[in-house]
């Protein structure tokens, strides 16, 4: 078996809940952690706590829970945009993170000025950029061709995914990290999206996968994570999963 | 630090991007486009040649060259500090979306409103030399030793500021409001605009105030500017010597804040 791509160990996030910021800033400057312990847990929560597993490369990992049992914050953890409190967690390889598509953009800049922008952002050179500028257009779609260069400003909520879409599913980092795009655009787009998942897939990418959506689940991952109120309640494979989470809700 | 410094090397395109970007919403909407980063200065250097020049004289101080350039020699690097202070204090707040779904050092985000506001500073150099020899501003070599020096100082001081207030500013919204009070108050107690020998020949006021006047890293940046044109302004060496050290003491705080700030920065954003 292969060097695992991401492996967590023992993983947290603690949040504090309510709104007594300005004290969590003198904690965090003049008494480290030893101080918001002797505080007592009553003000704090954790959406995620003693999370360990490993991802060897080309795994598509499905992540099933209910809402707000900190799926999202699993992705945001593995996107590298989290610091977790407890354990840790390594991910060798860069991420490509389908989870905000239109993150980035501009309004006032025209969609290859954005263009340009959010690829660099994502670590494509000039070069790459140059290479891939025209199949990035080409999936985008006629409509997003013909206004590349009017602000975005103007784009509808469609032709925006459908841009951040096309450029980064043409990284080729490799981890992709889904959170539930598959839900917005149309029926043309989610095709085209299917179809550019089993290729990467095929290319041997890393998948993780949140989703509600059991058909989407079974049909790309092999593996599936079941998170229940912040803990990996179950680890096998998606059917299995599924069957936790469906235990859990009753399928009326 | 040096891991993070390194990685925000490493990602200096992204920096540019960032930069170009800011710079190209920002000019792209106006009808005068650049020209407004020479306005505002201009605007102001008049109104305070007006106060302190027309109406109070400061002027007759100054032989050979004139009190007009001594203005715009401190008011061009105030617009850039100030500029920088308040862009830099919302660089977190106004791109958390961006922040929270692309890895990139985070550092990069402040560090980038303070390089866009350097971009303005050297768009008003030309006027500044212009001025330079319209009202006779004594050119010597440290013309050219004083003017880079300051540059380099006055980026090591705003990295470390900007660092500090855009994470703190993410914890406490009031950051914003204080610094808009901060810049007002700053620019009376840095050399901007009237000599820095008023401040130390004045009788009314104690020794320790002057001490601590002179702790402030800007007064040697300011020095610096106006001897460029100026030579009887060149800073002595202690306060040469004080003016880097704190601009150094404040970019390793700086970064240290930020860091010890960070993990609780990306929940918050």
């Amino acid at each position: 078996m292969s060097e695992p791509i991401i492996s967590a160990r023992d993983l947290g996030v603690r949040f504090v809940k309510g709104r007594r910021r300005n004290l969590r800033v003198r904690e965090m400057v003049f008494h480290g952690r030893k101080r918001a312990m002797k505080n007592g847990a009553s003000d704090e929560f954790w959406p995620l706590r003693n999370l360990s597993f490993d991802v060897v490369p080309g795994e598509a990992i499905g992540v099933i829970g209910k809402n707000g049992t900190g799926k999202s914050t699993l992705l945001r953890l593995i996107a590298g945009v989290l610091i977790p409190d407890e354990g840790s967690i390594r991910v060798r390889g860069k991420v490509a993170p389908l989870l905000e598509l239109s993150a980035g953009f501009s309004n006032d800049l025209t969609g290859r000025e954005n263009l340009n922008l959010v690829a660099t952002l994502h670590g494509l050179s000039k070069a790459e950029l140059a290479a891939k500028f025209d199949e990035i257009v080409d999936f985008a779609g006629d409509q997003v061709a013909k206004s590349l260069d009017s602000p975005v400003r103007h784009y509808s909520s469609g032709m925006r995914v459908r841009l951040g879409f096309s450029i980064i599913s043409q990284l080729h980092h490799p981890i992709l990290l889904v959170d539930e795009v598959m839900a917005v655009g149309d029926a043309e787009f989610r095709a085209k999206c299917y179809n550019t998942m089993q290729r990467l897939l095929v290319e041997g990418r890393t998948l993780v996968l949140v989703s509600h959506n059991e058909g989407d689940l079974t049909k790309f991952c092999t593996r599936g994570l079941f998170i229940n109120e912040g803990r990996l309640t179950r680890d096998g494979t998606v059917q299995e999963a599924l069957d936790a989470y469906k235990g859990l809700v009753p399928v009326a | 630090m040096t891991t993070s410094v390194a990685a925000v090397w490493g990602h200096r395109s992204v920096l540019r991007v960032l930069v170009q970007r800011d710079l190209a919403i920002k000019y792209q909407q106006s009808v005068l486009g650049y020209l407004w980063s020479l306005i505002e200065p201009l605007t102001m250097g008049a109104i305070y040649w007006f106060v302190f020049g027309v109406l109070y004289k400061t002027g007759s101080r100054f032989e050979g060259a004139s009190y007009p350039l001594f203005i715009l020699s401190g008011i061009f690097a105030w617009q850039w500090f100030s500029s920088a202070l308040s862009e830099s204090t919302g660089a977190l707040t106004a791109q958390a979306r961006l922040i929270t779904t692309i890895k990139v050092p985070r550092e990069i985000f402040p560090i980038g409103r303070v390089t866009g506001r350097f971009a303005e500073y050297l768009a008003g150099l030309p006027v500044l030399i212009a001025a330079a020899i319209i009202f006779n501003g004594h050119v010597t070599w440290r013309t050219a030793v004083g003017i880079p020096l300051a540059v380099l100082l006055q980026f090591t001081l705003l990295i470390g500021v900007s660092l500090l207030l855009s994470s703190l500013n993410v914890m406490l919204p009031d950051v914003e409001r204080f610094i808009r009070l901060a810049q007002r108050m700053l620019l009376y107690c840095a050399p901007v605009i009237y000599p820095f020998e008023r401040v130390l020949s004045a009788t009314g006021v104690p020794d320790w105030v002057k001490i601590l006047y002179q702790a402030n890293p800007l007064v040697g940046i300011m020095q610096l500017q106006h001897s460029a044109w100026f030579p009887e302004e060149w800073p002595s060496t202690g306060l040469l010597l004080s003016c880097t050290a704190g601009c150094v003491l404040v970019l390793v705080a700086g970064w240290w804040a930020f860091h010890r700030l960070e993990p609780s920065v990306l929940k918050e954003l």
